[in-house]
């Protein structure tokens, strides 16, 4: 039997493949954005193949679970062709989520006023009212006025509305209105994809709420229709297994689930990278990781501490506010087509602005002139103008050397110097991305290992590593599918939410448990649908505390078992020490309010072990492939090739050495020295590095409810 | 010195060795120190105008006075603050320890902007050596005073606006200097709120300090120190090319207030010339209106700030967040002493960072978009904010109420609509608006309605964005209202380029059908169950708004942001009323060139 995740991005869908044995092989198909089944199907094609099969229907009955990623709800939002999407609101309130808050242009300065305005996923001319009003404390002030609504769902009907966001006032608190009015728009729209804001994210804040459903009916259509069609195309092909789908929370869930939540959606693929990452750490012994994923046009960063992968409720997707709980990851502009240039201060810049994958980096040969990361890449030797994707894409030198001296002339430095500085630019701006996020959240980088995917990944992961004095490095053979790989190590879960706004004084222990209860009894059913027993899932319960007046939140844990008035204690006293390990003090004198009560439901993931490599002795010779003139640190240096699928388990070697897999190349520099895992992960070590930090973590910082 | 001398000397020649990219990395590095510092403050205050409409700022200097790093936040908050630091080494530089913070919230003695707005500095030592300065300052819930908040008209002098904190260390050598603090709070309403912000605001100070020496152990304290100055060269390198490449010439921009709060109904006027001279440019406000009785005196510090700010518009977009001490060196900023635009103790000043502060933004705007057409700005809608102080029926705690929800969007720019939703010139969008649901948890006011109003921007090619109704219920007690905090009842944001300015604002109160008309910078009373009622005018436009692009007025037309009449009277475009309404093309070519020949 086999499992398989596939990752489907904006260029190539990466498909993984698990044998009985754990043998992972990987295969790598376009993707084909007009019907994204298509290259997902190729991708399996391609597989069976693989493994011997000439008929895919006969390798996709061995296939027991697949587990996927798209990329597709994302790039609907980035490129703003999601359905046409209509909304029916609060009346008096209909322009919430154009208001948004004032936020300007949330990523460029406030001194740049040249920005064109937002534009509403819903134009105004689509944000209907209705009469109702409901309150904070749950009553309701204003029936719903049906009249009005049908109305309005009428109207949106004939404007020819493909989506429709019910958002009320207050609805996380009491429903009723928001389910009354959706269960009209449903009645009168037909076909039509409904969302109502409460279903997606039952809390308070309603920019934040009404624009995480929008995005979700904006993209649901599109994505809705890509998964039934993929659902029906497997079957087809005789797929009998289970397709469960990668969540931006970082646990996955079945097709059913997704279809009416689609904004869960977004972000799915690289949400899956720091589970994969957190699984390649254990090769170390280490739970404390900085997952670097980085790709084309940008990488994402994700700092793991003691096995805990950080969440975030507060993330901007292009100019977006989704307010659902997603895994806590940082995009940065930078990846192997961001381009190179010289701003008006004389210094050298590298990106936003990126070459993309058409026509991408001068050296792919398409067209492009302007240099980029992967052209410096080349240039210093890092990568092999003969062996790019394992030799399917023959890269052209001189058209990259050609690119990089566009911008060595004003820097009045020689090509490969030119190229030195790009490669530490780009990787300086990661550098400081990493350092920000690692203030952000209180930790220092040095007690962190690096563990590098994507394309560029494995290329530039030493020299950041470097330059941020961090001691380990690991690169797994699968970084190039390095989110499909992070997939294999996913649970299986859903998040809750319910709000409960009290002062932490007048809270009603009584409550919470309620609360935990019917979340509890939720997720139960939810699992019994999923033919899980009860008896399989476990909960984790947070709160999120603040202290009275504060406007943001800390998620703190609460105790399993019984609430009473200790185990709401163990949770404050874990919100005053969290404080001071955030911001540097707390405040115990000051009354504390406690908000939303969160609980996250999971199943064990399915046992999963990896076959190892041959073993060999320190001596990697036997696997040298060749030597070539690589730069590092502005010198050009003799430096042997390894072949990566030469190389045993437990060979080592001192840099500069280059690796070439088929699908990357891994650069380890001068001063790290490399060794080989038993799975073929490529552990580097900086000289003279104390490992620090690795193992237990800090065990002060873990304290659940001990205590009260 | 003339201009053209320092073209050719001192601006190009920097004559350092510096590795290019150590100095892009120390640069991001002090940037993101400025951005970290915020976030610790947004993390951690629980006053509504810091943590959630984030009118706060943090800055870096080094220990001249030079700026290094101004993140996002109100321009008045920081932009000038090199002079506070200045002061501070001049009198107590010898007295600083590692670990010390200063507190100073003095418009006269500390170059701050009114009383509210508190400033924690903090020195940040290298082995042994003091190398910068940094700050954190946030808009205090409350700093004694007559009335709660700071924005209220009326105040006898400047000591009834509140307690004045001259430079004084509150924090000796990492040891808090309770007493001190203790006399501080007592002085002020809601202590335990404004400790909690004062902690956030040191808190911040503490992550920079760590992130600083950080900083130097990497690089070491002569390529750090080395970077600052050279960033800083170039810079100035960078934004005295960009006014060269201007022609020479004087440019004149004025903008109003609605009066000072005291004299009624008597506009007060910001007048700019501004002046580019080679590489130079002079923003001179001499001609602006006298010392005012009412709360709106400007010190010459806001002054500065908010003319600094403006010019930093018209430079390079792609430099925007590295401005820097090097372009305010090509700026300069003239305000007679004794002037609105230059307060002297014991002037007033409770009302200036939105009264007169953003009229001097707005008429160096004003000024600059017809020196730089290419480049003009409008300016956004006026501020509509207000203090209510009340007794929360719910607690029977006391409470001040606060907000930025009313005000409309922001101006045009050239080759752009005016942002939605944007607030508050003066912030430049790094303000942001509040919550219903939130507000309605923590306060008794209930949100009636929130939404746009059709034609309320200013028109142009490019239309400014839109103004809004904002009305609110009060739930529970009798309570008063300072509206110090509003503008636009009689005066308008100008347009730019032929574009208009933006409409007039107007408030009120109204129970049931009984409506009656509240005004800027005035105390008003709203009682239980009446309705506090806003409509704000948005910003204004550029160009002339018979060139704007038809589909664009259509578009506007379809989403009832424009009215088919206005569309008409306005924008010379004929729309046929229908579902959905069309545009009739010919009529709207022989109704634009009937203009065109008139």
């Amino acid at each position: 039997m086999y499992r398989i995740t596939i990752d489907v991005g904006g260029t190539f869908t990466d498909c993984l493949v698990m044998d009985g044995e754990g043998t992972l092989r990987q295969f790598k198909s376009y993707t084909t954005p007009r019907d994204p089944s298509q290259g997902f199907l190729d991708a399996l094609t391609k597989a069976a193949a693989g493994y011997g099969h000439p008929d895919l229907g006969a390798f996709l009955g061995q296939v027991e679970l697949i587990i996927h990623g798209t990329t597709l709800a994302t790039n609907t939002l980035i490129n703003r062709n999601g359905a046409r999407t209509g909304m029916i609101t609060t009346k008096g309130f209909r322009d919430i989520i154009e208001i948004r808050r004032g936020f300007k242009n949330v990523r460029t300065s406030m001194y740049d006023v040249f920005v064109p305005p937002y534009e509403p996923l819903v134009p105004r001319h689509l944000r209907l009212e209705a009469s109702e009003r409901a309150l904070y404390s749950g009553e309701t002030l204003t029936e719903l006025d049906e009249t009005e609504t049908r109305a309005a769902a009428e109207r949106l009907k004939e404007k020819g509305v493909e989506a429709v966001v019910i958002g009320f006032l207050h609805s996380y608190a009491d429903p009723t209105n928001e389910q009354k009015a959706s269960a009209i728009a449903r009645e009168v729209l037909t076909d039509t994809y409904v969302t109502a804001s409460h279903e997606i994210l039952p809390v308070w804040r309603e920019y934040e709420r009404f624009s995480t459903a929008v995005v979700s009916a904006y993209t649901g259509p599109i994505v809705e229709k890509y998964l039934r069609t993929l659902v029906a195309r497997l079957a087809d092909e005789g797929f009998r297994g289970n397709l469960l789908m990668m969540l931006s929370d970082g646990l996955v869930e079945t097709v059913d689930y997704c279809i009416p939540r689609v904004v869960y959606l977004i972000g799915s693929g690289p949400a899956a990278a720091p589970s994969g990452a957190l699984h390649i750490g254990d090769a170390i012994g280490t739970r404390n990781i900085l997952s670097v994923d980085m790709g084309g046009t940008s990488f994402d960063i994700c700092m793991v501490q003691d096995g805990e992968i950080p969440t975030t409720t507060e993330a901007w997707v292009q100019d977006e506010r989704v307010a659902i709980k997603m895994v806590d990851i940082q995009s940065g502009g930078a990846g192997g087509g961001s381009i190179a240039w010289i701003d008006q201060l004389g210094l050298l810049r590298v990106g936003p602005k990126s070459a993309g994958g058409d026509p991408g980096p001068a050296c792919y040969g398409k067209g492009g002139t302007e240099p980029t990361v992967t052209d410096a890449d080349l240039v210093l030797g890092y990568v092999p103008a003969d062996y790019f994707l394992g030799g399917e894409i023959a890269l052209d030198a001189d058209a990259a050397r050609a690119a990089v001296s566009t911008v060595a002339e004003p820097l009045g430095l020689s090509v490969e110097a030119t190229a030195s500085a790009i490669f530490t630019t780009v990787n300086s701006y990661m550098a400081d991305q990493i350092t920000e996020v690692a203030t952000r959240r209180g930790h220092d980088v040095r007690d962190f290992a690096l563990v590098a995917g994507g394309g560029a990944g494995p290329v530039h992961a030493a020299a950041i590593a470097d330059l941020l004095h961090m001691p380990q490095v690991v690169i797994p053979p699968i970084a190039a599918t390095y989110s499909a790989f992070g997939m294999f190590a996913m649970d299986v879960g859903r998040n809750y939410a319910r709000s409960y706004i009290t002062r932490a004084k007048d809270l009603d222990p009584a409550h919470v448990q309620e609360l935990y209860q019917g979340m509890e009894a939720e997720a139960i059913a939810g699992f019994a649908a999923l033919g899980v027993d009860a008896s399989d899932v476990t909960f984790a319960r947070t709160a999120d505390v603040r202290y009275l007046g504060q406007f943001h939140e800390v998620e703190v844990s609460v105790p399993s078992g019984a609430i009473d008035q200790a185990a709401i204690d163990a949770a404050l006293a874990d919100f005053h020490k969290r404080h001071r390990q955030l911001y540097t003090f707390d405040m115990p004198w000051q009354q504390v309010e406690l908000l939303t009560f969160r609980l996250r439901a999971t199943t064990p993931k399915a046992p999963f072990t990896m076959r190892g490599i041959e073993a060999g002795g320190p001596d990697s010779s036997a696997a040298l492939k060749r030597r070539r003139t690589v730069w590092f640190d502005g010198e050009p240096m003799d430096t042997p090739v390894y072949d990566g699928a030469l190389l045993r388990a437990g060979n080592e070697f001192h840099g500069p050495a280059i690796v070439e897999e088929t699908t990357t190349s891994v650069v380890i520099p001068p001063r790290y020295a490399c060794r080989v895992d038993d799975v073929r992960n490529y552990v580097l070590t900086r000289d003279g590095a104390q490992v620090r930090g690795t193992g237990t973590g800090d065990a002060g910082a873990q304290l659940v409810g001990g205590a009260a | 010195m003339t201009k053209a001398d320092r073209t050719g000397a001192e601006a190009v020649s920097t004559g350092r060795d510096i590795d290019p990219i150590t100095l892009s990395t120390v640069w991001h590095g002090f940037q993101s120190i400025g951005r970290e510092m915020r976030h610790v403050i947004d993390r951690t205050a629980q006053n509504y105008l810091i943590a959630q409409l984030h009118d706060m700022a943090a800055g870096i200097w080094d220990v001249h006075g030079n700026t290094i790093a101004v993140p996002e936040g109100p321009t008045s908050m920081f932009l000038s603050q090199g002079f506070t630091v200045k002061y501070i080494m001049e009198r107590m530089g010898h007295t600083l320890k590692p670990g010390d913070v200063i507190l100073c919230n003095d418009p006269y003695k500390g170059y701050c902007n009114h009383l509210p707005d508190w400033g924690f500095f903090r020195p940040v030592f290298y082995q042994g050596e003091l190398l910068f300065i940094v700050l954190t300052r946030g808009h205090q819930l409350d700093t004694g005073g007559a009335f709660p908040g700071g924005y209220f008209p009326n105040g006898y002098d400047i000591h009834a606006e509140g307690i004045m904190i001259p430079p004084i260390k509150v924090v000796d050598q990492g040891v808090e200097r309770t007493d001190v603090l203790e006399l501080i709070w007592n002085n002020v309403r809601w202590p335990e709120g404004v400790k909690i912000d004062n902690y956030a605001l040191m808190a911040a100070l503490q992550v920079a300090d760590d992130r600083i020496v950080a900083l130097l152990d990497k690089y070491g304290r002569d390529e750090v120190l080395e970077c600052v100055d050279e960033m800083m060269d170039r810079m100035e390198r960078s934004v005295r090319t960009q006014l060269a490449a201007v022609p020479d010439g004087t440019w004149s921009g004025e903008s109003s207030t609605d009066d000072d709060g005291t004299v009624l109904d008597e506009q007060v006027t910001v007048r700019c010339d501004a002046t580019i001279k080679g590489d130079e440019l002079i923003l001179d406000f001499s001609r602006s209106d006298g010392l005012r009785k009412g709360f709106v005196n400007c010190t010459y510090s806001s002054t500065y700030s908010r003319a600094v700010a403006g010019s930093f518009l018209y430079f390079d977009s792609a430099l925007a967040e590295f401005h820097n001490e090097g372009s305010m060196r090509a700026v300069t900023v003239i305000a007679p002493e004794g002037s609105v635009v230059n307060a002297t103790y014991p002037a007033t000043v409770g009302g200036s960072p939105v009264n007169v502060g953003t009229q001097v933004l707005e008429a160096t705007v004003n000024a600059l978009s017809k020196a730089m057409p290419d480049k003009a700005i409008a300016g956004w809608g006026r501020r509509r904010g207000h203090y209510i102080a009340g007794i929360d029926p719910r607690t029977g705690e006391r409470y001040v109420q606060t907000t930025t929800d009313a005000d409309g969007g922001a101006g045009a720019v050239f080759g752009f609509d005016g942002y939605e939703g944007a607030l508050g010139m003066s912030g430049l969008g790094s303000i942001n608006r509040g919550s219903v649901e939130e507000i309605e948890i923590r306060f008794p006011w209930r949100t009636v309605k929130w939404h746009f109003v059709p034609d309320m921007s200013g028109a142009g090619k490019w239309r400014g964005g839109c103004g809004m109704l904002w009305e609110v219920e009060n739930l529970g007690g009798d309570v008063g209202a300072a509206t110090g905090s509003s503008d636009g009842d009689l005066t308008q944001p100008p347009g730019a380029l032929g574009g208009e300015d933006g409409p007039l604002s107007r408030m009120y109160i109204r129970k049931g059908d009984d409506v009656t008309p509240a005004r800027t910078h005035r105390m008003v009373q709203i009682r239980t169950g009446e309705i506090l009622g806003k409509v704000s005018g948005g910003g204004g436009g550029v160009g002339d708004p018979f060139e704007r692009d038809p589909e664009r007025v259509l578009k506007d037309v379809i989403d009832e942001m424009t009215t088919i009449p206005y569309a008409k009277d306005v924008y010379g475009v004929v729309i046929l009323d229908g579902d959905p309404p069309t545009l009739d093309a010919e009529a709207t070519r022989a109704l634009r060139a009937t203009r065109a020949t008139a």
